[in-house]
């Protein structure tokens, strides 16, 4: 009987329970009181949030009543979560997608199309071409550009004079200054700090040698990673890395962040993003500057990875609303915002070539536009190929002929 | 069937007597309760397996049969294709040599747990008390840390920058180890995730044997010394033998648990090392299923490790049984 009893009891608890989430997706779906939007952490920085807020407050004054629920995600974690979603039905409204994200997605159909919005949204007809086009898909939008970054040079102006260095205007000068810049500092002293792994870097080296990652030869995707001229730059990347970084040659540009090792003062200068001098610490806050890699042709930036994101609209999200917070958020004067903390607004007609990050943007490469291009990012085929040449446990060519292999696989697959 | 014979002897005496029923009725009902009762007892744990277990397995069975990516995903329905799914992971040879790298990887950690574990409970049942109240507090402590706080104790004491390890090593004047990087190749980094395997499983091991030493006689093991047998031997023809069906649970507990780890090696080895060379099964799954967006090749790799464990537990314990009819 008791046992009946407690059964029982958990049935009608069960039975209760679905109906509760049952009656929350229903009011949810008939009167959207809030809007869910999925940001990545990066804009939860102390001088990137108020940014947020000032779009939030815009759209929540036109909308009155409904409320704008931002949660933040991270870029390792937030494609599997966004699936598990699409699985549930309970999608976000508006999510940021990394430009080299967005092609499987828009695929599988996981966006809406947004076409039709396409000119209410500010400055839409001078949108950067290279984001604007990894919004697209099948002649349709589906993505809207929200900013884009390129990598520079965050450095430590005592160091450079001390060593009476000037801003270099060569790759082989800047590899040289390593010598002088190590002089008396401790053995784990990195003049330049490079994770071995920076895949998006050391492209950079094979895009400024005339090579490439992969390339659509009569619909069959073909590797150039073991191109002589591919070769020739991974090579050089090899030779600048041994030259001028003691970082570990098996670990990514996040483990650890380049301006923490920045800060303990383990560094002479470190890759990344122009935000990067928000966080080189408090003691050298007033003797950090920041320079374009230069190319090892004279006169020439480095050619650098257009990394960005975009705003999409999910399946099931809510298309008008979530459209809404996008222009507010994508606004000129909230693209102004974006760019004086350090990043590349969303269009041309907001460009400053006297900006540090725009002007290393002036070359720059994308990845391969396949749809499964992502699945060689997460299978980390590039980064297991550098941490092999940077070991040795395999030549330049043989790790660029089998990773060039494994991408033709993936890519064709 | 003594009850009820009085019983029906005091029926026959009032053949007719209201109170026969009377009596009778509370009877039928007490046995039929008694009859039902271990039924009651096991429907809640039967339904609760069904629900949470049944389901489930239902679902990714049916799963594994059918093209199931991103597309089919936000469709909500999946397609039918048979065993397309199986063939594809069988022929893929990353399946044979992940499959390969685990089997190995499962003997040694196993083998070295229960190897290391048992040697401490022999060391326990022959130190003092105040020592085994010490050994076993830091065994416990061991035991009760979360695995996720382990693998972040782990990473940072072998931190490549300011790993603790490298600075110990390296002022032991055993070497330099300063910048050592242990994650360099396969054979380190799988083998940082062994140490810090075994060492989380060696407590449940040392406490389990400890108790079974208990229940040794230790008349046996003192009549073996006086006949002059070494502790060697009196382990192997004694202790072992009364200690099998602990050692056998252990071990076929150990194997399960070793061949599909997953925290342990995806934390410590960390997202951005993580590559078809130093795949174990439970990431090649994640990869594959997760990462690629492939959930019904995903759900077939997921099946196939349910045959290959349930497999390979099924051997050992006929084994075990086996070996324990022979003697």
């Amino acid at each position: 009987m008791r046992a009946r009893i407690i059964v029982a009891a958990l049935l009608t608890a069960a039975v209760a329970a679905a109906a509760s989430t049952a009656a929350t997706a229903a009011s949810k779906a008939s009167a959207a009181k809030s809007i869910t939007v999925w940001l990545q952490t990066d804009a939860q920085a102390d001088n990137w949030k108020p940014i947020v807020a000032a779009a939030n407050a815009q759209f929540e004054a036109a909308h009155p009543g409904v409320t704008v629920n931002v949660q933040y995600q991270t870029w390792g974690a937030h494609l599997q979560k966004f699936d598990a979603t699409l699985a549930g039905g309970t999608a976000p409204d508006v999510i940021e997608m990394g430009n080299t994200e967005m092609t499987k997605y828009m695929a599988a159909g996981a966006f809406q199309d947004i076409s039709s919005s396409k000119s209410s949204l500010p400055n839409s007809d001078s949108w950067l071409q290279g984001l604007a086009l990894s919004g697209r898909y099948g002649g349709k939008l589906y993505g809207v550009p929200y900013y884009a970054g390129s990598r520079v040079v965050t450095y430590r102006t005592d160091l450079f004079k001390k060593a009476g260095l000037k801003v270099p205007t060569t790759l082989a000068q800047f590899q040289a200054f390593g010598a002088k810049l190590a002089k008396g500092q401790p053995k784990g002293f990195s003049p330049v700090y490079i994770a071995g792994t920076d895949w998006y870097f050391a492209m950079s080296f094979v895009f400024d040698y005339g090579g490439g990652i992969a390339t659509q030869v009569s619909g069959k995707w073909k590797s150039l990673l073991a191109s002589p001229k591919s070769v020739a730059g991974l090579t050089a990347y090899k030779t600048f890395f041994n030259a001028v970084s003691k970082a570990s040659k098996t670990t990514d540009e996040s483990h650890p962040n380049p301006y923490d090792v920045y800060a303990q003062g383990q560094a002479g200068s470190i890759i990344g993003p122009a935000w990067f001098s928000c966080c080189v610490g408090k003691q050298y806050t007033g003797v950090t500057g920041q320079f374009v890699v230069p190319s090892h042709t004279k006169g020439q930036v480095i050619p650098g990875f257009l990394g960005g994101s975009d705003l999409a609209v999910p399946l099931g999200g809510d298309k008008a609303l979530g459209v809404d917070w996008i222009a507010a958020y994508t606004s000129t004067q909230s693209e102004k915002a974006l760019q004086a903390i350090g990043n590349i607004p969303n269009s041309t007609a907001l460009t400053n070539a006297s900006k540090i990050n725009e002007r290393a943007a002036t070359r720059s490469w994308f990845v391969p536009t396949a749809k499964n291009w992502v699945n060689v990012e997460n299978g980390n085929i590039l980064r297991n190929m550098l941490a092999q040449i940077l070991t040795g446990k395999l030549s330049v060519r043989q790790a660029a002929a089998s990773a060039g292999d494994n991408i033709e696989s993936i890519l064709n697959g | 069937m003594t009850e009820p014979l009085p019983d029906r002897a005091a029926g026959a005496a009032e053949t007719t007597s209201p109170s026969w029923s009377r009596r009778r009725q509370p009877l039928t009902r007490a046995r039929a309760f008694r009859i039902s009762v271990p039924y009651l007892l096991i429907f809640p744990v039967v339904a609760a397996i069904a629900v949470i277990l049944g389901y489930p397995l239902y679902n990714l069975v049916k799963l594994s049969f059918e093209k199931y990516g991103l597309f089919e995903l936000i469709r909500h329905s999946g397609t039918w294709v048979g065993l397309d799914n199986y063939s594809s992971v069988l022929h893929d040879p990353v399946f044979w040599h992940t499959l390969l790298r685990t089997a190995v990887f499962t003997v040694v950690n196993v083998g070295l747990s229960i190897g290391i574990g048992t040697l401490l409970a022999l060391l326990l049942v022959r130190v003092s008390a105040w020592v085994r109240i010490l050994l076993t507090a830091g065994l416990v402590l061991v035991w009760s840390m979360p695995v996720v706080v382990a693998v972040q104790v782990w990473y940072w004491m072998t931190n490549f920058q300011n790993g603790v390890v490298n600075y110990a090593l390296t002022q032991l004047r055993i070497g330099d180890y300063e910048q050592h990087d242990w994650y360099a190749t396969t054979f380190s980094q799988l083998g940082m995730v062994t140490t810090l395997i075994v060492w989380g499983a060696v407590p449940f091991i040392v406490v389990t044997v400890y108790a079974g030493l208990a229940q040794v006689p230790s008349e046996l093991v003192e009549a073996a010394e006086v006949d002059g047998a070494r502790p060697w031997r009196v382990f192997l023809d004694v202790t072992f033998p009364i200690l099998k069906p602990i050692f056998l649970i252990l071990t076929s507990l150990s194997i399960i648990w070793d061949f599909g780890v997953f925290t342990q090696p995806y934390l410590l080895i960390e997202q951005s090392r993580i590559h078809a060379s130093n795949f174990l099964m439970a990431i090649y799954l994640f990869e594959e299923g997760y990462f690629k967006s492939d959930f019904g090749r995903g759900a077939a790799i997921s099946i196939l490790m349910l045959v290959m464990v349930a497999g390979m537990s099924v051997f050992y314990v006929r084994r075990m049984v086996r070996m324990g009819d022979v003697e």
